[in-house]
């Protein structure tokens, strides 16, 4: 399960001693390999690398699509616009709630279950089945469900079981406190059987002759957990860290299909923030700046995560 | 003590089957409800069941059929398309002498990261003004953007796979570069392309975001419409489990087709999880 998929691929030797017939060979090689390569590579630029571009473009810009006649260069307001935003800062820590919020209980639920299953005897296909299920659904149609048939008051079955156990009926997704946390739980439950799977086939993989030595020296269940089992799924386990916070911190459909950011702002992180500012208040520029903020807070989290993970 | 243990362990794994299978099952129950059963309160797990949502749902005033084919038309495009465009990169990639290669590599894995909020502000823009808004060409280009990279890095994985010796062999026996990726090449990947294109296909049908922005009412996909059945001023209830049912079963049959190759296609390549999200 190599991360670094770009170590991945192995260099073949580059013929220290190659005859002309070789040489002749090797430019035909990569002439082919260029040929091979072009149309995908050419794709990727116009649907990745371009738009990026013309997104930091827009970003310098007033762009309003309700009053296309202000648009024009606007050089850096919009960044400090950004910096003087509070709806901008209460977003970026809404996402930080909620990309920690609910990696964490995944990574959890995720280890805990995984040790419990890995000693299962019978029912592990039937774990892996059912486990398969959430993360190959549309996150929008999860939203859906969640949203009316779990969530609903006095309806859904979360509410039932809420008055059920004497709780009384809750706005879950009124209560700007109870929505938050409910969109963290609606993802998790999506995603935590990722964790599960990817955790699970890494328990599977370790030998089992340092567990009989350590049963030999006497070590109980939560000394070999701590000493042996955590150090050893380590690697696994910071892959899903990474994995998961990548994918947290840009999770957009269920959000939007639950609460659109909402009760008001209640929800609304940066990643709902900046497609509200675009497409609900049709302001292109700023939302654009909004975007190139997401885009930061991106690729700065993800360089952090690497660099933890190759010091291991 | 280890018996009360066992049983313990076997009540907690129970719960959580239960928390993953719930919310799925319940809603398989409710689209086959009538609207009353449905608003039933406490919660009706047996009741007598009806096809009246489904067939409300799919040949009623508000029919999804065409936003099912609008799904498949996207899902099928993209994943064409992008197979088309992955295999010989990845080709290239795994097994020849590419100048810069790594730095390609690199590249791919780094446009694999991109936030699609950050980038669906330009394609609004850029498909409104060469008039491709609510095409379909113009959403299968732009699912390319998280398609194509995942394709060609799970592709590698596969091409990575096969002993150099068969190319070696195919080169002495005088078959062109172009014949023998063909023929010994892509027979040898022939398991890989299939789990590719499920992916692939998984994801373009899953796909949110972009749809809601781009696809206007001529093309849109299955996943936008289902917001037909729900409005402020009532929610259809059984027809909207009926259609999130039917958004659920293509991708939960495909699942469990690929189910050993879940992990694989899940972690391939590094940063980008399935689903967009």
């Amino acid at each position: 399960m190599s991360m670094s998929a770009a170590q991945g691929i192995g260099e073949r030797d580059p013929l220290p001693h190659a005859s002309d017939h070789d040489r002749t060979a090797l430019s035909r090689e990569r002439r082919f390999a260029a040929a091979l390569l072009a149309p995908a590579f050419l794709a990727l630029i116009a649907t990745t690398t371009f738009p990026l571009l013309f997104l930091v473009w827009i970003s310098t810009r007033r762009m309003d699509l309700a009053m296309p006649f202000m648009d024009g260069f606007v050089g850096w307001e919009n960044y400090r616009q950004l910096f003087a935003d509070p709806r901008f800062w209460e977003s970026l820590v809404l996402s930080l709630v909620y990309t920690v919020g609910t990696v964490v209980l995944q990574v959890v639920i995720g280890l805990a279950l995984a040790l419990l299953v890995i000693r299962m005897k019978r029912g592990q296909a039937l774990f892996r089945m059912v486990a398969i299920l959430p993360v190959v659904l549309s996150p929008a149609v999860v939203g859906m469900v969640w949203r009316s048939f779990m969530l609903t008051p006095e309806f859904g079955v979360i509410d039932y079981l809420a008055i059920t156990a004497g709780l009384g009926s809750r706005n879950w997704l009124g209560d700007p406190t109870l929505a938050m946390v409910s969109v963290i739980v609606i993802h998790t439950w999506q995603w935590t059987p990722f964790a599960f799977m990817v955790l699970l086939a890494s328990l599977a993989s370790l030998p089992d002759d340092i567990y009989e030595a350590a049963r030999i020296d006497r070590a109980n269940a939560w000394q070999r957990f701590i000493r042996i089992t955590l150090p050893l799924l380590r690697p696994a386990i910071v892959m899903v860290v990474i994995m998961r916070t990548m994918v947290a911190l840009t999770a957009f459909a269920a959000i939007y299909t639950v609460t659109t950011g909402g009760p008001g702002t209640a929800t609304e992180i940066l990643n709902l923030y900046a497609y509200r500012k675009s497409f609900t208040e049709l302001s292109l520029g700023y939302g654009a700046t909004l975007a190139v903020a997401l885009l930061v807070l991106t690729l700065a989290i993800s360089a952090l995560l690497f660099v933890i993970r190759r010091k291991d | 003590m280890r018996k009360a243990r066992n049983i313990a362990m076997f009540l907690v794994t129970l719960v959580f089957v239960v928390a993953w299978a719930f919310p799925i099952a319940w809603s398989v129950l409710n689209s086959f409800k009538t609207e009353r059963d449905i608003l039933a309160y406490p919660p009706r797990f047996v009741f007598e069941p009806t096809l009246a949502a489904y067939r409300e749902v799919l040949f009623g005033a508000q029919s999804i059929l065409p936003n099912l084919w609008s799904s498949m038309v996207i899902s099928v495009g993209t994943t064409v398309l992008t197979m088309v465009l992955a295999i010989p990169a990845a080709y290239a990639l795994a097994r020849l002498r590419v100048p810069g290669r790594r730095m390609t590599g690199f590249y791919i894995l780094v446009t694999q990261m991109l936030p699609p909020v950050g980038i669906i502000i330009p394609y609004f823009l850029l498909l409104r003004n060469i008039g491709w808004m609510a095409t379909y060409h113009g959403i299968i280009i732009i699912y390319l953007s998280f398609s194509l990279p995942f394709a060609i890095w799970l592709m590698v994985s596969y091409f990575e796979d096969i002993p150099f010796e068969m190319e070696e062999a195919a080169a002495v026996d005088g078959a062109s570069r172009l014949v023998t990726l063909r023929r010994i090449i892509l027979p040898q990947v022939r398991g890989g392309i299939a789990v590719t294109v499920v992916f692939v296909f998984l994801n373009a049908w899953n796909e949110f975001l972009f749809a809601v922005v781009l696809s206007g009412n001529t093309v849109r996909p299955v996943t936008i419409a289902m917001f037909n059945f729900v409005s402020v001023e009532q929610t259809l209830w059984a027809q909207l489990a009926a259609v999130s049912v039917i958004a659920m079963l293509p991708v939960v049959i495909l699942g469990i087709v690929a189910q050993s190759h879940i992990v694989k296609g899940l972690t391939v390549g590094a940063v980008k999880g399935g689903g967009r999200r």
